[in-house]
């Protein structure tokens, strides 16, 4: 193959932007994705079909007290896990980079939010998100938002009523889904599909933007092409390019200048420690270590009303940060959201069926139906305290490459699982006030993946530096939640796009002294 | 241009490609020697499984019955067996982060439900009756049985509770029964 200056393993949120933004900057880019090529008229609007897009390629043991969802989460082929996210865009708050300056727990980012703030900022205006600014008072600052909030529909307003019943407020969700049309994409139509991908351009995935942006300027995206190691000079100081295997399963070669490793969480330090005994970039011995997932849950109620839970977005229609604050007298330390109104489907993991998973024979007939006119559901995002005994290693079974394969273990912590429960309790309450006549709260799950090869300012304690090159190798770039040393109590997808700006900026601003 | 910039080639195309997505295409359908069928049509036209045995799709239509009555007529044997040949198979089991072989999950969930009921009444678990049916099924969801062998039986449980609710509600033609408006994408400008 022949050299080109960045090759970028993954097409998803994070590899995509770093694809354009190099490319349009005259860099000769190659984007390496795992899985098979999809587009927008492969995003079949069905729940079981919706199952193709996620993870396919080797398997992950995902163990522990808590396993974090490994295929669920991960994404398969063009896009990555972005074509199938909800698009719920929130910034993270400017403590959630200072934890540990300011409470002696967790970990600090190598930055503050101001320096972030400009990437949300101009990311929002480039992509479009749907929200509004004014009444989401706990939002931290930045420009309003480019559209007004998507509508909202019954079942949000029933749930609303019981947060201000109980001196709660609530405010549109902030979405990258376009409530009018917006830069020639279309506007929502609000009928739930987003977990199955949106073919219409409506939801903000890697197909609506920064691929297209990126394939105009020059960059080439090969298919079915699965990475396997990070290629370095004999010393292990620099990155030369990366081997992968083809759709053929032959063994190739992608010579760089420079690496980037823009996979979902499990794969970026699988890879890394893949690559070389010991592992690449581990001088810290922290590859793999602090590995996240968010403490989520969903309350549930029937109401004697129509909710419409058919109408409106997977991700939900309004939002409460009511509980963010992070706050030691709450008698744990995490910061929490509510995502209230989830437009559901019958079917699939997170369909009315495992609302109730009890529930069989006729009783789930009669559910389904009833169900189907009158749940109403809300879900509860936690954050989870950074954790380096949350680890992914490798195990001794081999992929179909001959590769180890990996395992990650998992464990809430007790601030963690105290968070959960205070907001499983808030959230039945909220649904009693709001009317519904019988209530319950589903389990502890867990959702988004972060961390595994953590950015901070000193090479003995994080993998990154704050641009997310690595220690040890200054023309190898790590990309997307992997980074996070913190999760935060919101979704990660805005925050990824912000980070891989300013790192795809800072690159080739820097181009001259890295290659 | 590669076939991938095609994909992405604009707007104008934008409506060729939803109008690629009409509701023939969200149908599910299980390769048979009869063709391409549904899961009830492959069911009723006798085609045969090839990943499960007879006794095994039959063990599976009447896990399927007690769960949600309806699965096995759906053709619930049959779009497992079909799933099961493919290489990223649309069962929910992905999403459980099993990382056995998918058609061992099966086969020795099947074999320990019918294990527990020989043990139990010595009889076959198709040819139970209902209320010896339930009497297993009600156990499986909460713990593994006396004489169970295989995953464990309430992940057995949610796994093919799911597959019935799949493939009887999963569909348009589900969603109707529900009352449930579809809306794939194909349809808002006719049905908004």
């Amino acid at each position: 193959m022949e050299s080109v200056d960045v090759v970028i393993v993954g097409s998803g949120a994070a590899g995509s932007l770093f694809a354009a933004s190099l490319a349009q900057k005259g860099k000769k880019v190659a984007i390496l994705e795992a899985g098979p090529e999809r587009s927008m008229g492969d995003l079949v609007s069905s729940q079981i079909w919706s199952r193709r897009l996620k993870w396919g390629g080797p398997p992950t043991d995902s163990a522990g007290k808590d396993p974090l969802s490994v295929n669920f989460a991960s994404g398969w082929g063009t896009g990555g896990s972005a074509m199938h996210h909800y698009a719920n865009w929130f910034r993270l708050h400017p403590e959630d980079f200072e934890m540990k300056t300011r409470f002696e727990r967790g970990l600090d980012w190598p930055f503050s939010y101001d320096e972030l703030r400009p990437f949300y900022d101009r990311i929002q205006t480039e992509v479009g998100i749907s929200g509004d600014a004014e009444k989401e008072v706990w939002r931290p600052a930045g420009a309003p938002y480019p559209m007004p909030p998507l509508q909202s529909f019954a079942q949000g307003a029933l749930i609303a009523r019981g947060f201000a019943k109980l001196g709660l407020r609530t405010s549109p969700l902030p979405m990258a889904i376009n409530s009018v049309e917006y830069k020639g994409r279309a506007a929502c139509v609000y009928d739930g599909w987003c977990d199955a991908g949106c073919p219409i351009f409506a939801l903000a995935n890697p197909l609506t933007l920064y691929l297209p942006q990126a394939l105009k300027a020059g960059a080439t995206l090969l298919h079915n092409s699965f990475v396997t190691r990070v290629l370095t000079r004999t010393a292990g100081d620099r990155a030369t390019g990366v081997e992968y295997f083809d759709a053929e399963g032959r063994r190739q070669v992608q010579e760089a200048s420079v690496v980037v490793l823009a996979a979902y969480a499990f794969q970026i330090p699988r890879l890394l420690l893949n690559s070389r005994p010991g592992g690449l970039a581990n001088s810290s011995g922290l590859v793999g270590r602090y590995m996240m997932g968010h403490a989520g849950g969903n309350v549930f109620g029937l109401f004697k009303e129509d909710t419409q839970n058919y109408l409106g977005m997977t991700g939900g229609q309004l939002l409460s940060q009511e509980s963010y604050a992070k706050d030691p007298a709450k008698g744990f330390l995490a910061a929490s959201q509510w995502m209230i109104g989830n437009a559901l489907k019958p079917n699939d993991l997170l369909g009315i069926v495992n609302a109730r998973p009890d529930l069989f024979g006729n009783d789930l007939h009669e559910f389904l139906h009833t169900a189907g006119k009158h749940l109403a559901t809300m879900t509860f995002l936690g954050e989870a305290l950074p954790n380096p005994d949350n680890r992914l290693v490798l195990t001794s079974g081999k992929d179909r490459y001959g590769f180890p394969l990996a395992r990650v273990t998992h464990d809430f912590g007790p601030d963690d699982i105290k968070c959960f429960d205070a907001g499983m309790k808030q959230g039945q309450d909220i649904f009693k006030a709001a009317g519904a006549y019988e209530v319950w709260a589903g389990g502890r799950v867990r959702i988004h993946t972060m961390g595994g090869a953590i950015m901070g300012r000193s090479p003995e304690t994080s993998v990154t530096n704050g641009y997310g090159q690595a220690h040890d190798l200054p023309n190898l770039f790590v990309a997307g939640s992997s980074l996070f040393p913190t999760s935060g109590g919101v979704n990660p997808t805005f925050t990824i796009h912000a980070l891989a700006l300013r790192s795809a900026e800072y690159l080739a601003q820097n181009w001259s002294s890295l290659v | 241009m590669n076939s991938t910039e095609d994909s992405l080639a604009g707007e104008q195309s934008r409506r060729e490609l939803l109008a690629r997505m009409g509701t023939g295409l969200v149908a599910i359908t299980v390769d048979t020697a009869f063709g391409q069928l549904t899961p009830a049509r492959a069911r009723a036209r006798g085609a045969p499984l090839r990943n499960l045995d007879p006794a095994e799709g039959r063990t599976l239509e009447a896990l399927g019955e007690v769960l949600l009555p309806g699965a096995a007529g759906a053709g619930i044997a049959h779009f497992v067996d079909d799933q099961l040949s493919r290489e990223n198979p649309m069962l929910l089991l992905k999403y459980l982060d099993f990382t056995a072989a998918y058609t061992d999950f099966y086969k020795l969930g099947l074999a320990g439900l019918e294990r527990v009921s020989q043990a139990k009444f010595r009889t076959s678990f198709p040819d139970l009756e209902p209320e010896q049916k339930m009497e297993i099924v009600r156990e499986m969801s909460q713990k593994d049985p006396a004489a169970w062998t295989g995953p464990p039986a309430p992940l057995f449980f949610f796994v093919i509770r799911n597959d019935a609710v799949d493939v009887l509600y999963g569909t348009p033609q589900g969603f109707q029964k529900l009352g449930i408006p579809y809306m794939a994408h194909i349809l808002p400008a006719q049905k908004w």
